[in-house]
């Protein structure tokens, strides 16, 4: 499965990416959401990891263009969000993202969250 | 004796003095009557006797004339004094009074009698008689002689009488005269008396009245007034002494009265002048604090005063009369959470009834459009009965702290992200370092244990402190919902099962299974679950028991009590344990440290549910923690 991975920070992007491939993730980073939305039809990934708050770009506004865009519609959206708040949440949910993982993750499980929200 | 039975006296003096007046008048007339009476029979009885003097006289002459001459002229003329003299002595005695006199008279008439039987028997034989001028000499002479003695001496004696009784007449009349002269003076007198009596007796007291009444009118009650006597003059002195005493009663009162109507009037000013202070001080305070200060009247709500902060924040009270209730009402204001406050929650309408409003926050749209966060406080003005006369409303613009407080729930969530973000990396790369490195040396993995539970403890920190942060700003969102009892304990016994078995500590759960549903918001309850379980971990002795009980009560309301046998808590530091950075100094903290803020969080998520927290400790025997949460209500 590949996953595209945004986070602005490079050693959380590090983390995140060491902790999906435990589990057998193809994982592609970018730093921000222009560039989600710029490697998005290239890459077609199985499902994108956003971190909430990037420059540029944040992954709110990444995941509403990403639920405008017809082609990309249909991709699964995860939240990495400092922001665990249940409002937060609800909003993303409401964007159409499949799912929210509280930051600080857990780098052993972080993998087998995403699959559980995959539902794989 | 009262004045009239005086002036009946006085009368009755006058009217007595005139009847013996009267009397005297009369008893003298009779006196001069007498003593006239007496003149008159003085008077004829001088002339009998004259008479009979003369009488007997020309008796003896023409008995010796006739005895001498045998003339019988003489003897006719004899007999005819003799029948003058007959009645004579009878009339004379009639007019004497003295019974010596009347009886010396008779002496003489009977020797006249018997001389007069002599004479005529010598007469009648004259013829035969010899020498005539003897038997005159020793017959008729010597008894004549004795008559005209007893006559004279008879005479000599009513003369004697008669001068006394001239005398007595003539004093009588003396006195008479001095009587006419007299009474009238003595009736001056008298009158003039009598007059100076009454005088004394009605007119000195009512002069005296009257000047006592002069002198009270002029102001003076020190006056001096006769002594009351039981009459009418008394009376008078008494009711005018009632009078007087009344009228310088009211007099005093009167001035009594303008005394204290001066000193009213003086205090009145002063607390006049106070009160204009006072209210001056009052007006330049209230223009000049920078909050809005409106001023209400009861019960309308009447805007009566509000300084230049009120205009400027809410807009300038219109000067129709009719427009101030509308002006207020129009007013529209919200909680911070958007629900509109009804016109009677706000502040100012609940001071009206009575209550006092500290910090009511809302925010406040005037018609011109604005939108101001608002801390509104409001107390009732009352009188000194205690009613509600208005209500004072003070409006502060919170604007400036909804601000301060936006920046810093920006700068905790900034901080808290950028905390977080190298956290995340440090937490990653131990997890995955400690996981996937092998370490032979135990130190190495022990080291790499203590860095990982160090960044777990610094992300609860940083997680308890935007909670708190949340809480204290308002901003923490629960969404209560029916939620199954036995989920909750499930979960939450889960999140610490790790710790539990760390410190080989029992943790036994006691649920009654026919437990109703919860009204609550599951993370939030169960965060405030653990943090209870937590802490009773961390006291807990080793291989000791942890016990959480569900018990279905307070009616509405489950209980989720956590009992530990730990050391126990001080009673004096019970109250405390739910403020902010509260621990039990030095407790096991090795085994798991706090934030301090554990307990704090736990009563404000579960008071804004609706419930409540307690403690109860022994020292020595351990500590039951327990909270309320409300059930789901059967609707």
């Amino acid at each position: 499965m590949k996953l595209l991975l945004a986070e602005d920070e490079p050693d959380v992007q590090l983390i995140a990416r060491l902790s999906l491939k435990r589990v057998g993730f193809e994982v592609v980073t970018v730093n921000n959401g222009l560039e989600v939305l710029e490697r998005v039809g290239a890459e077609s990934p199985d499902a994108i990891l956003l971190d909430w708050m990037m420059p540029d770009m944040d992954g709110f506004e990444t995941c509403m263009r990403l639920k405008a865009d017809p082609a990309t519609r249909d991709i699964p959206v995860i939240f990495l969000t400092a922001k665990v708040q249940e409002s937060e949440v609800a909003k993303a949910l409401a964007l159409g993202a499949v799912g929210c993982i509280g930051k600080p993750f857990d780098a052993l499980t972080l993998g087998q969250q995403v699959l559980t929200i995959l539902g794989k | 004796m009262s004045l009239r039975g005086r002036i009946f006296a006085v009368i009755g003096l006058m009217v007595a003095a005139a009847f013996l007046q009267a009397g005297a008048v009369v008893w003298f007339q009779t006196l001069r009557n007498s003593s006239d009476k007496t003149m008159t029979r003085a008077g004829q009885r001088f002339d009998h006797q004259t008479r009979m003097n003369r009488v007997v006289v020309e008796l003896e002459n023409e008995q010796r004339s006739y005895l001498l001459t045998g003339l019988p002229a003489f003897r006719a003329d004899f007999d005819r004094r003799w029948s003058e003299y007959v009645n004579l002595p009878t009339l004379l005695i009639n007019l004497i009074d003295e019974e010596q006199d009347k009886k010396s008279l008779a002496d003489v008439d009977r020797q006249l009698q018997q001389w007069y039987q002599m004479v005529t028997a010598l007469m009648d034989r004259r013829d035969q008689l010899v020498d005539l001028p003897r038997v005159l000499r020793d017959q008729t002479a010597p008894p004549m002689r004795q008559i005209l003695n007893g006559l004279d001496a008879h005479q000599r004696r009513d003369f004697a009488l008669l001068n006394d009784q001239i005398r007595n007449a003539s004093q009588l009349s003396f006195s008479n005269a001095l009587f006419t002269l007299a009474l009238p003076a003595i009736d001056i007198v008298v009158l003039l008396v009598l007059v100076a009596v009454l005088a004394r007796i009605l007119l000195d007291p009512l002069a005296a009245i009257a000047e006592s009444a002069r002198q009270i009118s002029g102001g003076n009650f020190d006056v001096r007034l006769p002594p009351a006597k039981r009459d009418e003059i008394g009376a008078l002195v008494g009711a005018f002494r009632d009078m007087s005493t009344a009228v310088q009663r009211r007099q005093r009162d009167l001035t009594d009265a303008l005394s204290r109507e001066r000193e009213i009037s003086q205090m009145y000013a002063e607390l006049r002048i106070n009160a204009e202070q006072e209210s001056a001080r009052l007006q330049a305070t209230i223009a000049t604090v920078p909050a809005a200060l409106v001023i209400l009247e009861a019960p309308s709500g009447r805007v009566v005063l509000q300084n230049a902060a009120a205009d400027m924040l809410i807009g300038r009270e219109p000067d129709d009369e009719n427009d101030r209730q509308l002006y207020w009402e129009s007013f529209h204001a919200s909680y911070r959470d958007g629900r509109p406050c009804p016109v009677d929650q706000w502040g100012p309408r609940r001071a009206l009834r009575g209550e006092v409003v500290v910090g009511q926050e809302l925010i406040v749209k005037p018609q011109d459009g604005r939108t101001i966060p608002t801390l509104v406080s409001a107390a009732p003005l009352r009188n000194d009965l205690g009613v509600i006369t208005g209500a004072v409303a003070a409006f502060q613009d919170i604007t400036n702290l909804y601000e301060v407080d936006r920046l810093k729930s920006e700068f905790v969530s900034i901080v808290s992200h950028e905390l977080r973000t190298p956290l995340t990396s440090i937490k990653g790369s131990l997890q995955l370092l400690r996981t996937d490195v092998p370490m032979p040396d135990p130190n190495h993995r022990i080291l790499m244990d203590v860095a990982l539970a160090n960044t777990d403890r610094l992300v609860r920190i940083i997680n308890d402190i935007l909670d708190i942060s949340k809480i204290e700003a308002g901003k923490l969102e629960l969404n209560p919902r029916p939620y199954d009892v036995h989920e909750l304990v499930t979960h939450s016994i889960e999140s610490v099962g790790q710790i539990a078995k760390g410190s080989s500590v029992t943790l036994t759960p006691i649920v009654p299974p026919d437990i109703p549903k919860v009204n609550a918001d599951p993370d939030r309850t169960i965060q405030a679950i653990v943090n209870l379980l937590s802490n009773a971990l961390k006291y807990a002795p080793a291989r000791s028991d942890v016990t959480l009980e569900v018990r279905p009560d307070p009616p509405g309301f489950v209980t989720f009590a956590i009992t530990d046998l730990g050391r126990g808590i001080p009673a004096d530091r019970l109250g405390q344990l739910f403020q902010k950075f509260q621990q039990i100094d030095g407790a096991n903290t090795r085994k798991f440290r706090g934030t301090g803020l554990g307990l704090a969080i736990t009563k404000a998520l579960v008071e804004m549910q609706g419930g409540s927290v307690g403690v109860t400790s022994e020292t020595g025997v351990g500590s039951t923690f327990w909270i309320t949460i409300p059930i789901v209500k059967a609707s």
